[in-house]
């Protein structure tokens, strides 16, 4: 019996081990470990973001550029819908009876208690035609949502377009849910985290079927959403849709700087697109369109487009060779055809007469005195030696190595230098190696030929640091952020290495350029706007087939205007259109005499512009054909 | 008349009635917490749950003032009695219209009771007077695994057995499982007397090791150190002989050596009986049960999760149990179990310990596992302190049953027992369990405040 008795302890030891690991369980559960909480929370809680309007984009004189419109989402909680009669829900919502079932079982899918959209981006006056009728189907509910809008249909390349996030986005910042929108291109992806504002978050508590009970903790943790910050930018929409009519059946770019700023007044890229072809629904409708188009509209050749900047390069060979007192601004060099070819003209005599002329074999002569400066026994080592401090003055025009524009997508051109041709050139495999070419070899560049490519931003960056006698600042777009401040990047002045007063018999070339007779760019004169000028006409080709077709030249102007106190710096590249002063002069022209009197006198010469058809004929065959 | 009056209330155990008054208080204060319509706001309206709730709280409080004025003999004497009546009632319920799928209700309007719940009450007190009447168990035969041995057991438990058996079956019938488990509480009362041997212990330990070849049954790791890959059944059996070993070499060097050769001969046995039950449990597992079934106790053992699928409900009481924090998220403001957001299921009976730890956070469920503990506690210490045989076994009928009932509903509430629809003693809303559970405590009190004067 005795025996028995103990027994009493082993039933005290099981009443107590047990309540024991409760204890420890329960303080595990309550004290230690967070997962519970948080499935409370996402169990009882209802996180509901709202979402801000993004930032207005005004242009330099506060017209807006960049707008937004109230669209309706149609959505869905399955639990709360009360049997719709499918067939007049899907009349009623403006959708196939097919597509209703598949959006709503998806949602029953998703989530039986949470919202699901069922149609996207109703505009405001279909949603008012069936506003009258939603009460009719529980469970279904509007929610506001804005789209952008673009009251002026030009600049795409510039404004850019937005998109639904992907998954790459929502990884790089969470701040991204599945189903927001994000600025993809332009503007809108440069200044996104200024534009996008803060999202708001209510609490609502809700029930086991997912109905909103109340508040969670009487809103307390509630967040309002805060509108983007607006931004002024510096583009002009007047001379930008201006400049976008001139460039109407042309392909090629404009791009006008402000040159003692550094704003960008207008970058225009032709063949172009309404950007509101890009909003909304309408975007998965136009993207594919418009990437097939063989016009390749969404190109922006203005900031992408590398070409040869031909003739308007010589005006760097001068200012680097004065610089480096390897010629002084009275070098005259006879026209000698032999060394490359030339049209005819009087001797120039003096940098500004090489510049007016655009005579070749000067520039031939005045960049080989750059590149090959007798420093060296070695004709191929002085070359070497030479190329490379060349090189360095034209990086330090902000060629090559970038203008940190504010824009996402911006190339550099590119300026070849000794490790060029002494590993990748003429082709990685087989490449001209050290010491094994001299400025004859690569004489081409002098006159913007060779290997040497500028982007159209480049060459009005130049234009802008000729109107400025040596220095620029970044070009870019930002003028203003409310609440915000521009970037110290574009409040630094950059200086190029040469000084100012070599600049001057330059500039006197380009005004010849203009007014002079015997000037390459008379059509571009606009009296009493003192435009100074530099034409540019870059030989192409392009191989089909193995075979070699000579293409009609581009035509390319850059110039800047007033001569004193400028006001625009521009550069025009019409491609394969012909010479330079044909139509890039007249083109630019027009674009300067409507910034600065914001009106063009001569009307005829407006019409040539605006008639002309200079689609090259291959590209017009394509268009034919498609 | 004084006299009498004094001597009634002088023996009173008054723990045990604070530890009652609070358990009551502190439950209708909850239920009115988790039910807490503004629209509604009355303590005492029939029509809520909290207002029910008082009601019977008060019947039960008459009833057990009537209970005090009884002589503690006419109780005794009256179990048999008590126990056919309710063994009456358990009949003619299953003839009653079902409600929830089961006939265990009489509805008299609003207000139904299950006599299932008194059936404990019946058990107890019968089962307390059979073997309070029964000689001691006699020259006891050492146990073994004989046909002898269990028709020895057979020929002195058939009683016990009828006792149990009947009202199990009938609470079956209706179907109700949860108090059909309840009935098994009872083995720890056999237990004590000496009745069952020890099959409680040999219970547990089959218990652990059932749990523990399930959890691991299907799973395969790699043994460390070794780089042995094995199966989870051969883990347990490995596991097993080591065990055997270390209490074989006990044996060898604690034990006198003529005592030896049984315990070998035991150790060996049970090994055996051990490894093959193992084996046992994996193939009545996989073989016999379908895989909703298997699903069940995979939840059970924390092998999956469905927290919208089967594990709903315990997902939901979980997470409202442990997002109370260490100090709770206050009075009234419980967001998933309260009636108001219908989180968790059943939160005013059979998951009313959520409410509770959700609004009080760590602090107040240890503080309830802590007040239900001392109650179990004292409760043996009550049972130990009689000189009648009568009502210590009654104590620990009254024990077991609550700690069944305890055991069953935190366990479950918090993951580590089974779903199974029991309420926590006197603190779940119900009148038929707080009726049922009020006498049981009223009656051993007056049992016990009698135990200087009874020897019987
Ligand atoms: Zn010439």
């Amino acid at each position: 019996m005795k025996n028995i008795d103990n027994r009493k302890y082993i039933i005290a030891l099981i009443f107590t081990l047990i309540p024991l690991i409760f204890i420890v369980r329960l303080f595990y559960m309550q004290v230690v470990d967070d997962k519970w909480k948080e499935r409370a929370a996402q169990i009882s809680e209802n996180k509901v973001i709202t979402y801000p309007a993004r930032g207005i984009v005004y242009d330099r004189n506060n017209t807006k550029l960049i707008a937004n419109e109230v669209y309706y989402d149609i959505e869905v909680i399955p639990n709360q819908t009360e049997n719709p009669d499918s067939v007049t829900l899907a009349g009623l919502l403006g959708i196939s009876l097919e597509e209703y079932t598949e959006q709503m079982n998806k949602a029953r899918h998703h989530s039986k208690i949470k919202s699901s959209v069922i149609v996207k981006q109703m505009p405001p006056d279909e949603f008012a035609m069936i506003a009258p009728d939603m009460y009719k189907f529980p469970g279904f509910y509007e929610v506001e949502r804005t789209l952008r809008v673009y009251p002026k249909p030009i600049a795409p390349h510039v404004l850019g377009y937005m998109s639904e996030v992907d998954s790459g986005d929502i990884k790089r910042d969470s701040w991204y849910r599945s189903g927001d929108m994000i600025g993809k291109s332009g503007i809108e992806k440069s200044y996104e985290k200024v534009l996008r504002g803060k999202k708001g978050v209510k609490y609502y508590l809700q029930d086991a079927v997912g109905r909103e009970t109340g508040r969670y903790e009487g809103g307390e943790y509630d967040t309002l959403a805060e509108q983007g910050d607006n931004i002024y930018i510096s583009l002009d929409a007047e001379l930008q849709e201006y400049g976008e009519r001139l460039m109407h059946n042309k392909r090629g770019s404009i791009v006008a700087i402000e040159p003692s700023s550094g704003e960008i007044l207008a970058m225009i890229s032709s063949p172009s697109y309404d950007p509101n072809l890009l909003v909304g629904r309408r975007l998965g409708q136009n993207f594919g369109k418009l990437q097939q188009d063989t016009l390749i509209p969404l190109y922006n050749r203005a900031a992408q487009a590398k070409y040869l900047p031909g003739s308007t390069f010589k005006l760097l060979m001068a200012l680097i060779a004065m610089q480096e007192r390897v010629i002084d601004s009275t070098a005259t060099f006879a026209c000698d055809k032999s060394l490359v070819g030339c049209h005819n003209h009087p001797t120039a005599r003096g940098v500004s007469d090489g510049v007016k002329m655009s005579c070749n074999p000067y520039f031939y002569q005045v960049t080989r005195r750059i590149i090959q400066q007798g420093k060296h026994k070695s004709h191929f080592k002085d070359a070497a030696v030479g190329l490379d401090i060349w090189a360095d003055y034209l990086y330090s025009f902000g060629l090559h190595k970038g203008l940190k524009t504010d824009l996402p997508a911006v190339e550099s051109g590119f300026i070849p230098n000794t490790d060029f041709y002494n590993n990748h050139f003429p082709s990685e495999s087989n490449p001209y190696g050290e010491f094994r070419w001299a400025f004859s070899t690569i004489y081409s560049n002098a006159i913007g030929q060779g290997e040497v490519l500028l982007t159209s931003l480049e060459l009005a960056n130049v234009a802008a640091i000729m109107a400025n006698r040596g220095w620029f600042y970044y070009p870019h777009f930002i003028r203003e952020i409310e609440g915000g401040t521009v970037p110290d990047v574009y409040k630094t002045r950059q200086h190029t290495k040469v000084d100012p007063e070599k600049f001057s018999p330059v500039i006197d070339g380009m005004w010849r350029v203009v007014h002079e007779p015997g000037g390459t760019a008379r059509r571009a004169r606009v009296d009493s706007l003192d435009i100074c000028g530099k034409t540019g006409t870059a030989e192409n080709f392009k191989i089909y087939n193995g075979k070699r077709y000579q293409l009609k030249d581009h035509s390319i102007f850059i110039a800047f205007a007033p001569r004193d106190n400028p006001k625009i710096a521009i550069s025009v590249y019409i491609e394969n259109s012909g010479f330079g002063g044909t139509w890039a002069a007249p083109i630019a022209s027009l674009m300067i005499e409507k910034y600065i009197n914001g009106d063009v006198k001569d009307k005829r010469k407006e019409d040539r512009i605006l008639e002309a058809d200079l689609m090259p004929i291959e590209i017009m065959n394509y268009k034919k054909n498609r | 008349m004084r006299g009498k009056s004094e001597k009634i209330w002088s023996d009173v155990d008054w723990t045990i009635v604070l530890i009652y008054l609070i358990l009551v208080s502190l439950g209708v204060s909850n239920i009115y917490s988790a039910v807490y319509n503004p629209e509604n706001p009355g303590l005492f309206n029939l029509q809520t749950e909290h207002g029910k709730q008082i009601m019977w709280i008060g019947v039960s409080m008459f009833l057990g003032l009537i209970i005090m004025f009884l002589d503690g003999s006419l109780i005794r004497q009256a179990s048999f009695w008590i126990y056919g009546v309710i063994i009456l009632m358990l009949v003619v319920v299953l003839f009653m219209p079902a409600i929830n799928g089961a006939h265990s209700w009489f509805a008299i309007g609003s207000f139904g009771i299950q006599p299932s719940e008194l059936g404990k009450l019946g058990v107890a007190l019968a089962l307390s007077a059979h073997l309070a009447n029964s000689p001691p168990a006699k020259t006891r035969m050492s146990p073994s695994i004989s046909l002898s041995y269990l028709t020895h057991l057979f020929r002195v438990n058939w009683k016990t057995l009828v006792i149990l058996g009947i009202p199990a079956i009938l609470v079956l019938l209706q179907p109700d499982a949860g108090t059909f488990i309840i009935f098994t509480s009872f083995i720890l009362v056999l237990y004590r007397e000496g009745h069952a041997g020890n099959a409680l212990l040999f219970l547990v330990i089959a218990i652990i090791i059932a749990v523990i070849t399930l959890i691991v049954a299907d799973t395969t790791f790699m043994l460390p150190f070794l780089k042995i890959k094995m199966g989870g059944k051969v883990g347990i059996v490995i596991a097993l002989l080591i065990m055997a070993l270390i209490f074989l070499l006990l044996i060898r060097y604690v034990v006198l050596k003529r005592n030896r050769p049984p315990l070998y001969r035991a150790l060996i046995g049970s090994l055996i009986v051990a490894i093959l039950f193992v084996n046992f449990i994996e193939w009545g597992y996989s073989t016999f049960l379908d895989d909703h079934q298997k699903t069940r106790i995979d939840l059970v053992l924390g092998k999956i999760e469905d927290p919208d699928g089967e594990g709903y409900n315990i997902n939901r009481a979980k997470a409202a149990i442990g997002s109370g924090g260490f100090s709770g998220k206050g009075y009234q403001q419980a967001t998933l179990a309260n009636a108001h957001q219908k989180h968790v299921p059943m939160q005013s009976t059979d998951f009313i310990f959520c409410t509770w730890s959700e609004e009080r956070g760590f602090i107040g469920s240890f503080f309830l596992v802590l007040l239900y503990t001392i109650l179990l506690i004292k409760i043996v210490s009550v049972a130990e302190r009689q000189r009648s045989t009568y009502t210590r076994i009654y104590a620990y009928c009254v024990a077991g049953i609550f700690f069944y009932h305890f055991m069953i509903n935190v366990g479950m509430a918090i993951g580590l027992a089974p779903v199974i629809g029991i309420p926590l003693p006197l603190f779940s809303y119900g009148g038929s369990q707080v009726l049922a559970f009020s006498l049981l405590l009223f009656i051993l009190i007056k049992l016990d405040s009698e135990r200087k004067i009874v020897l019987q």
